[in-house]
C-alpha cells in the first residue's frame, strides 16, 4: 500500500491522466488489422484515433506517406510538451531531463541531413521538437547553411562542448557514430547526476535510467557480435548500469554465444532479462533480439510503475509507449509504401 | 473522576458534556478520514475526467464513497446524544 502522507494530490492527478492516455494507445489487434490495409486505409484509421487534429491540419500541405510522417512527429512533440506542462514539481524536472534525449536526436538528424545535402523541409518532417530545443530553435538550425554554423548556433546548449569537440573527427570520417556515442554518454551521466542530486523521487528515476543503460549496453553487445568490423567496444559503452567497463569489454571478446549469454546472466540481476537471455541463445537475427529486449524494457517499466503508482514511472511508461506507437505506425506506413509483405513489417513492430 | 463535592446536577451536566465531546470526535475524525480518502480519489477522478469525459458519472460516484465513513460517525454521534 502507498502511504497516504507521501502522496501529493497533483502526482495522483497526473499519474491517472497518464494511465488513461496509455489505455488509449493503439492495441495489438488494431496493428494486426492495419497490416492487411493499404496506405490510404491506414491514414484513415490513424485519423480516427488521437492523431485526428494533426492529420486534418496537415492534409492540405502533405499527401500519402509524408502526411503520416509529419502528423506522427507533430503529435508526438505535442503530446510530450503537454505532459511537460501538466507534470508537477520534481516530476517536471525528471520529465524534462528524460526528454533532452530528443535534442541529441534532432541535432544529429539536422547535421546528417545537411551533410548529405537534404532540403531543410525534408529534414524538418522527421524532427520531433520535444526536448529543450523547440520548433523555433530547430527552424533556426535548419536555416543555417553548413554543419559548422549549426554547431556554432548551439553555443550555450549542454551538448555544444561535445559537438564542437567531436565534429572535426566526424567531418573527416563522415560517420556520426562516435559523436552520437559521446553525446549519449554525456546525456546519461548528466541525468544520473540530476537523479542523484537528492531531489525527492530521484531514486525511482535512477532505477529507470540504470535499466535503460543496461538495455542499451546489452543491445550494443549483441550488435557488436553480429558486426564484422573490429571496433573499440569501450567507446560504445555507457557507464551507470550494472555492467562495468571491464565487464563490457570481457563480454565483447567472448566468441561463443552460449558462453557470452551465461556470463551476461551472471552480471544481470533482473529476472525478466535473465529469462529473456535464455531464450536469446537460439535467436540469431539482430533485429529480433533488439525488439525482444525493448519489449522486456517496457514490461519491466510497467512493473515498476505498478509498484510506484504515483511517481515518475507512470509518466515514463507512457512516454516510452507513445514513442513506440509512433515508431510502429511509421514502420507500418513505410513498409506499406515500400510494398513489403505484412509478415516482414510485423517483425518491426513493438507491440 | 468524580469529585465528592459535586452535586447531582453537576454530574449530569458533565455527562452531557462528555457525550457532546464524544459525538464531536466521532464526526470530526471520520470527516478528516473521509477528506484524506477523497483527496486521493478526487485527484484521480479529475485526472480521469480530464482525459475522458464519459467517466464523469462513475468517478463522481467513486469520489463520494468515503462519505459513508462520515455517516457512520454521524450515526455514532446521534446515538451518543439521543
Amino acid at each position: 500500500m502507498v502511504p497516504v502522507k507521501s502522496v501529493f494530490a497533483p502526482y495522483i492527478y497526473v499519474c491517472t491522466r497518464m494511465r488513461v492516455r496509455k489505455s488509449k494507445l493503439i492495441p495489438r489487434e488494431e496493428y494486426m488489422r492495419m497490416l492487411n490495409m493499404s496506405l490510404p486505409e491506414i491514414t484513415r484509421i490513424i485519423q480516427e484515433t488521437e492523431y485526428k487534429q494533426e492529420i486534418d491540419e496537415l492534409s492540405s500541405a502533405f499527401k500519402g506517406i509524408d502526411l503520416i510522417e509529419v502528423a506522427l512527429s507533430w503529435n508526438l512533440a505535442k503530446e510530450y510538451q503537454k505532459i511537460l506542462e501538466i507534470a508537477p514539481g520534481n516530476l517536471k524536472q525528471f520529465t524534462r531531463a528524460y526528454l533532452r534525449r530528443w535534442d541529441i536526436q534532432n541535432v544529429l538528424t539536422i547535421l546528417r541531413g545537411k551533410m548529405q545535402g537534404e532540403k531543410a523541409g525534408k529534414i524538418k518532417e522527421i524532427l520531433v521538437p520535444a526536448g529543450s530545443l523547440d520548433r523555433a530553435a530547430l527552424d533556426r538550425l535548419l536555416a543555417e547553411d553548413n554543419p559548422e554554423r549549426i554547431i556554432e548556433a548551439l553555443k550555450g546548449n549542454r551538448i555544444y562542448p561535445v559537438l564542437s569537440r567531436e565534429y572535426p573527427a566526424t567531418k573527416e570520417s563522415g560517420s556520426f557514430s562516435r559523436m552520437e556515442n559521446e553525446l549519449y554518454k554525456q546525456f546519461f551521466s548528466e541525468i544520473i547526476a540530476e537523479a542523484e542530486s537528492g531531489i525527492k523521487g530521484g531514486n525511482q528515476f535512477l532505477d529507470f535510467i540504470r535499466f535503460d543503460i543496461d538495455i542499451r549496453n546489452i543491445k550494443t553487445l549483441f550488435r557488436l557480435r553480429m558486426d564484422t568490423f573490429e571496433e573499440d567496444a569501450r567507446e560504445m559503452y555507457i557507464a551507470g548500469g550494472v555492467l562495468s567497463s571491464a565487464d563490457f569489454a570481457n563480454l565483447n571478446i567472448l566468441r561463443d554465444r552460449a558462453e557470452f549469454i551465461d556470463q551476461l546472466k551472471v552480471k544481470i540481476r533482473n529476472n525478466l532479462l535473465i529469462s529473456l537471455l535464455d531464450e536469446l541463445k537460439s535467436e540469431k537475427v539482430i533485429h529480433d533480439v533488439e525488439s525482444r529486449l525493448t519489449r522486456v524494457q517496457l514490461e519491466q517499466m510497467e512493473r515498476i510503475s505498478k509498484r510506484h503508482p504515483f511517481s515518475i514511472h507512470p509518466i515514463l511508461v507512457y512516454l516510452e509507449k507513445k514513442k513506440y506507437e509512433v515508431f510502429n505506425l511509421r514502420a507500418l506506413a513505410r513498409g506499406k509504401e515500400s510494398k513489403l509483405p505484412s509478415e516482414r513489417i510485423a517483425e518491426y513492430l513493438v507491440v | 473522576m468524580v469529585d465528592v463535592n459535586m452535586t447531582l446536577e453537576m454530574v449530569q451536566a458533565s455527562q452531557v458534556g462528555m457525550k457532546a465531546i464524544g459525538a464531536g470526535i466521532a464526526v470530526g475524525l471520520t470527516g478528516i478520514g473521509a477528506g484524506v480518502a477523497e483527496m486521493a480519489i478526487g485527484s484521480a477522478a479529475v485526472g480521469a475526467t480530464a482525459e475522458n469525459k464519459d467517466v464523469f458519472g462513475l468517478v463522481l460516484l467513486l469520489t463520494v464513497i468515503p462519505e459513508t465513513i462520515v455517516i457512520f460517525g454521524l450515526v455514532v454521534g446521534l446515538l451518543l446524544l439521543f
